[in-house]
């Protein structure tokens, strides 16, 4: 009887060992699919999707785990359900790339309008800030008070746009085209106080 | 060629009109029309000659 107890121990565990051996290879592939199909957008989905890929690595990590201590059925398991939420991270990465990309094209070329504008303008402008300046008296249509305006704006202007051209110049075209708008309002509200109506 | 400044700002010559009368307009100071003239060294020879409907463009 004791013989027989220990005969189907035997039989259990050698037939235990054996399933989860089997199990071994395909577990083992199937991470090693799973952390390639990872890599291949990883670095995009840092940038768009972040936190998405934390909760994926961490799933990641429970699986190698789980891998480490000869857990292959749960492995193989769970690696299905896993593939799918990458699958679909996969693709709201891509599709926050293409908006992100279609808002950098736009803004670039808003850019590429703004700053061929705001420097004509800032030249405009600072040809009649000099001349006003040696001018013993200001025009009919600028009072004192305008023209202290004036100036303290037309340097602010003057700094906010390299401010701008720097950040474009760094890779924020975005932020670079909203404070260009500014400017570029800045500037037109100078001219208008300068009463420099536009040709 | 250099590209024409779009925030340029013009003045068409009207009768009566002087260098001096135009600096006092836009400047405050008839004693800047020479800043005038020089920005417009290619359609006026002379401060003292100027045109009806000359298009001059006022720095």
């Amino acid at each position: 009887m004791r013989f027989a107890k220990i005969f189907v121990a035997l039989v259990a565990t050698t037939l235990m060992t054996a399933g989860c051996a089997s199990q071994k290879e395909p577990a083992e592939k199937a991470m090693a699919q799973v952390e390639s199909s990872v890599a291949e957008f990883r670095a995009d989905a840092e940038k768009y999707a972040a936190d998405e890929l934390q909760k994926v690595d961490q799933s990641i990590t429970r699986l190698k785990n789980a891998l480490a201590n000869k857990d292959y059925s749960m492995v193989v398991k769970a690696v299905p359900s896993l593939n799918s939420t990458i699958a679909s991270l996969k693709q709201s990465v891509a599709a926050k790339k293409a908006d992100a990309d279609a808002m950098m094209a736009a803004a670039t070329a808003e850019w590429t309008d703004l700053s061929a504008k705001v420097p004509q303008m800032v030249e405009a402008i600072q040809s009649r800030v000099d001349t006003l300046g040696k001018s013993r008296k200001l025009p009919a249509n600028v009072d004192k008070a305008t023209w202290e305006t004036v100036k303290t704006d037309f340097e602010t202007m003057k700094t906010e746009w390299t401010d701008a051209t720097t950040q474009f110049a760094s890779g924020q075209a975005d932020v670079a085209v909203r404070k260009a708008r500014e400017v570029k309002a800045k500037g037109d509200q100078i001219l208008s106080k300068l009463g420099m109506t536009p040709a | 060629m250099a590209t024409e400044n779009p925030y340029a700002q013009y003045h068409v010559v009207r009768q009566g009109d002087t260098l001096s009368k135009i600096a006092e307009e836009y400047y405050g100071d008839k004693m800047l029309y020479p800043k005038i003239f020089e920005a417009n060294t290619d359609v006026l020879q002379d401060p003292n000659k100027i045109k009806p409907g000359q298009k001059l463009r006022i720095p």
